[in-house]
């Protein structure tokens, strides 16, 4: 148990990382692509008065962003 | 904790229960309200830490070829961190942060039990504070982690710039960003955190509701069994929920690491 702890060479990733870590990365991605751009939204509700209408877009726009990431980041197997 | 059961029995315990009840008295110096320096919260930690050195040292001192049943307890939940986190999570690189990983998920764990263990019955991480530490540690390694095996600016290059055409980067940096290097830590602390204080406040409603209709109407007495039956029902689950947080909490940090350490998709 001991002599176990020295590591082989980093970068010698010969097992997939388990699914969990994709699927959480995932749903963060989807959260805060919303979360960012609606945000954003809203400040500029704030400041041109828009009513709701910039929250809109861009929560809309963010989630079309958290969707991008998802299939760049994790769609494409290396 | 102290002469709580005739409190309740006498019908002077506040319902609904409030936030206020997370805060208990001192115990440095004795019974003192709104004093926070040593309080049950702080004793448990410490008695949790020194648990989990005492636990460890112990087990670990003279291993033998043949482990002993101690030993093996010690060497289980080290070996599930290792190969079912670390490795799993990682891959090989992983092992290196496998001593972090146990410390984490046992400290965790045990302080989390303490909700349910009977007179201790309040987790410490249902105070913001502990997980919000936890966070922070975890958050500081998987930053580190990634400069090392990266160096600076490919780290937050690969990190911030995912791969995609130039004009939809200026949509993608600010979302990197934020579930990168704002939400990771937030959500970390908060999950652990929100279970841990709505597990705590869901058995105190049942156990106090219980009271409180055992004190306003005899024709309610049955059902306050009915609510204390499910005060038991509900630890169980409240174990389930500990266990969980406490490997979701682990498995997470564990994935940030790998994210970190991970070469461009």
């Amino acid at each position: 148990m001991a002599d176990d702890q020295t590591p082989r060479p980093s970068g010698d990733r010969d097992d997939v990382p388990s699914g969990a870590g994709q699927g959480w990365t995932a749903l963060a991605y989807l959260i805060a692509g919303m979360g960012v751009w609606g945000f954003i939204g809203w400040l500029v509700d704030q400041w041109l008065d828009t009513g709701g209408i910039a929250l809109g877009i861009g929560a809309v726009l963010g989630m079309a962003g958290g969707i991008i990431l998802v299939v760049r980041r994790l769609g494409t197997p290396t | 904790m102290f002469g709580a059961a005739n409190v309740l029995a006498q019908g002077e315990a506040a319902f609904p229960p409030s936030v206020e009840d997370f805060y208990l008295p001192g115990i440095l110096p004795w019974g003192a309200e709104n004093s926070y320096w040593f309080t049950k919260i702080t004793a448990m930690v410490w008695l949790a830490v020194g648990v989990l050195i005492i636990f460890f040292l112990a087990t670990y001192r003279k291993p033998q070829l043949v482990p002993t049943k101690k030993q093996w307890l010690a060497e289980s939940i080290y070996g599930f961190v290792r190969n079912n986190i670390a490795v799993d999570m990682i891959g090989h690189a992983g092992v290196r942060f496998a001593p972090y990983f146990t410390t984490l998920f046992c400290f965790i764990l045990l302080t989390n039990l303490f909700a349910i263990v009977p007179f201790f019955q309040i987790s410490p991480n249902s105070h913001i504070a502990f997980p919000t530490i936890l966070a922070v540690i975890s958050y500081v390694l998987f930053i580190y982690a990634g400069i090392r095996h990266h160096g600076a600016g490919k780290f937050f290059k690969n990190s911030l710039i995912p791969p995609a055409p130039w004009y939809i980067l200026p949509l993608l940096i600010p979302i990197e960003f934020a579930s990168t290097f704002l939400f990771r830590p937030f959500t970390l602390a908060v999950r652990l955190f929100a279970n841990m204080f709505a597990g705590h406040m869901i058995l105190l409603v049942f156990t106090l509701g219980g009271f409180a209709m055992l004190n306003a109407n005899a024709w309610l007495a049955p059902v306050s069994v009915l609510s204390w039956v499910m005060t038991v029902a509900l630890t169980f689950l409240e174990f389930l929920v500990i266990v969980l947080q406490a490997y979701v909490f682990t498995v997470l940090t564990a994935s940030y690491v790998q994210g970190s350490l991970a070469d461009e998709h």
